[in-house]
């Protein structure tokens, strides 16, 4: 078996990670070049003319932050839409993670829009600002503005981690659809109240592309592309199975399965289509790669949602998106692979050896486990680390109250250490996947050899 | 590759807030052009309201009766002329009666956007008191409405001058 891998061309790990940033920071400079422009239009409607009385000082500066901040929201729009050109290029966790830190300040440029302006007018008119309200208010095309900035509160605030806690995944989901309402409405007054955006001017066209951007690849990528995708490959359970106490693979049969693309260690949203389950989306990895017929996942039961799925009937409907995620082969930056897994964290590092291309020697694989029972598919994982020449070590014992705690107490004992068992870190990418608190203590380990933040893969697995 | 990120999106921000700017410099060139050149084309409409309208709306009556006044301007309605301001043209008309401008009514406001057409419409009836207080166009600024304003008396003037008042 070995010389089968041996035969293929080594793949330059190096240059396509510089493509890969090249695209990653293009993104980065588009994010905030698209804030500039929002500015510029101001300027380029005469709007440094504007920079003479306090009052027109207060005014214009209303109106610059009202469309950064609208401009930031389409953004993250575009961010939350799994474009798949964004998701080669950053991954779906960096997308996210940028999204949401851009919706406080989005926020917070909205509020400032509304308040420097009514102060901007008050000023003028000398009114005071809250007076000011009262006749915005019966401008044509404002109350709905109100409204959108009314809704924009609710979703930053249901987003806050404190509050959202307290929602379940659904309800939230529930009011983070209402962006989609808050920014809709924010435009007529943007096309008819403000002088910007007058007919006829670049101005309005570019906005009004903008937002056509927006809107139109969240309806591609987040609801017609899946519709179609789950149409066209008709996706069935076809089995569960138990791995372990609590733990199941889900087996589904389908059409055409190997035309979705899905890399090993990406993960698709699925969505089984029963009575007590067809609400609830579940993003979960592939535990082996499809066949054109056939697909698996394996999932613990932890969530009242992940204990209804593995009860789901066989013949289930099941739709899907995705395949998602960098968490793959696609992801590499260096010559070598160390990848550390744990618990059920090891279900996309299975299909992941399953695809990924290395050479014999390449690849050095370390799998943790509290106890026998956990150690979910590494028969399947000592089979293809053995076909593709790769080193696995396994490590079964509770977590270590002394020294490194992410390994089990007797090979800490022993003397274990993760230069000892990965000599080549420094020149690999390292793969890391399993549960939260316990990839935390990985990767702080990982970070303290110094090796580039580019070269750590880290996928956090909770259920 | 972070710091390429960060210089390459400072590069193109600057560049795109310049091409703004010159952008903008260019639209503000042209108002100021373009407000220039309005002014004798707004005398020369005005010109021809003149040669029209108070030769048509005066009233016989009026007419008759500015007649024995002799001195003061013949009564009726001049339109003014149109003035263009950065957020629309302000044209209004003046009514004499009697040697006094007993009515001024908006012909066109400023009206380029919403904010335009909420501050015309607070504005012109209090320059429309002042103007018929201080019988001229000699009038204090409106806050908040200074194109308009200027707008408005600068065709008030033009009405008042037509009539010889």
């Amino acid at each position: 078996m070995p010389q089968r891998f041996s035969t293929l061309p080594r793949v330059n790990h190096k240059r396509t990670y510089a493509r890969r940033a090249r695209r990653a920071d293009l993104l980065v400079m588009l994010l905030w070049t698209s804030g500039a422009a929002a500015a510029a239009l101001f300027l380029a409607s005469g709007g440094a003319a504007q920079f003479t009385t306090p009052a027109a000082i207060m005014t214009s500066l209303g109106i610059i932050t009202g469309l950064i901040g609208t401009d930031f929201i389409l953004v993250m729009l575009v961010l939350a839409a799994r474009i798949p050109a964004i998701d080669r290029a950053i991954g779906h966790d960096r997308a996210i993670a940028v999204h949401r830190s851009l919706g406080k300040p989005a926020l917070y440029l909205i509020l400032a829009h509304g308040a420097l302006l009514l102060i901007g007018y008050g000023m003028s008119t000398g009114f005071n600002p809250i007076a000011e309200i009262g006749p915005m208010l019966a401008l044509p095309d404002m109350p709905i503005a109100f409204v959108g900035t009314g809704l924009l509160i609710a979703v930053v605030v249901t987003s806050l981690v404190a509050v959202r806690r307290k929602f379940s995944y659904e309800g939230w989901h529930l009011v983070h659809l209402l962006s989609y309402i808050a920014v809709a409405f924010a435009l007529p007054h943007q096309l008819s109240v403000g002088g910007i955006l007058a007919d006829g001017t670049v101005q309005r066209a570019y906005w009004i592309a903008l937002y056509l951007i927006a809107f139109g690849s969240i309806a591609i990528f987040r609801f017609i592309e899946p519709t179609i995708s789950s149409l066209r490959h008709r996706i069935t359970v076809s089995g569960v199975t138990t791995v372990a106490p609590g733990v199941t693979s889900i087996h589904f049969a389908g059409k055409n399965l190997r035309s979705l693309g899905a890399s090993g260690g990406q993960f698709f949203i699925w969505r089984f289509w029963t009575k007590r389950t067809w609400w609830h989306s579940h993003p979960i990895s592939l535990s082996a790669m499809p066949t054109s017929t056939s697909a698996r996942i394996t999932v613990r039961d932890l969530g009242r949602g992940s204990a209804r799925i593995s009860a789901v009937p066989v013949g289930t409907k099941v739709s899907i998106e995705g395949p998602y995620g960098l968490f793959s082969d696609a992801a590499r930056t260096a010559p070598k692979l160390a990848i550390i897994a744990a618990g059920i964290g090891v279900t996309p590092i299975r299909a992941f050896l399953e695809h990924a291309r290395f050479a014999p020697g390449e690849a050095t694989i370390l799998l943790r486990a509290s106890t026998e029972e956990e150690t979910y598919h590494w028969d399947e994982i000592r089979d293809i680390a053995a076909a593709k020449g790769a080193l696995c070590y396994v490590m079964i014992g509770h977590r270590s109250p002394v020294g490194a705690g992410w390994m089990s107490e007797s090979d800490v004992r022993r003397g274990v250490t993760l230069a000892a068992a990965f000599p080549d870190l420094a020149r690999s990418d390292v793969y890391l996947c399993g549960p939260t608190a316990w990839l935390d203590l990985v990767e702080k380990d990982v970070r303290a050899t110094r090796i580039p933040a580019h070269q750590i893969h880290a996928e956090r697995f909770d259920w | 590759m972070r710091t390429r990120a960060v210089l390459g999106s400072l590069f193109a921000s600057t560049a795109v807030l310049v091409v703004g700017w010159q952008a903008g410099g260019a639209v503000l060139a042209n108002q100021a052009i373009g407000t220039t050149t309005s002014a004798p084309q707004a005398s020369g409409t005005s010109g021809t309201t003149a040669a029209t309208v108070p030769s048509a709306t005066p009233l016989p009556s009026a007419t008759a009766t500015a007649a024995p006044v002799a001195a003061g301007p013949a009564d009726g309605t001049y339109t003014g002329s149109s003035v263009n301001t950065p957020f629309g043209s302000v044209q209004v008309a003046v009514t004499l009666s009697g040697g006094t401008i007993t009515d001024v009514t908006a012909v066109h406001l400023t009206d380029a956007d919403g904010r335009s057409r909420q501050i015309s419409n607070y504005a012109a009836p209090m320059l429309r008191s002042e103007v018929l207080s201080s019988q001229s166009a000699h009038v204090s600024n409106v806050g908040g409405a200074t194109y308009t304003t200027r707008g408005y008396l600068q065709s008030v003037q033009s009405a008042l001058d037509q009539a010889g008042f």
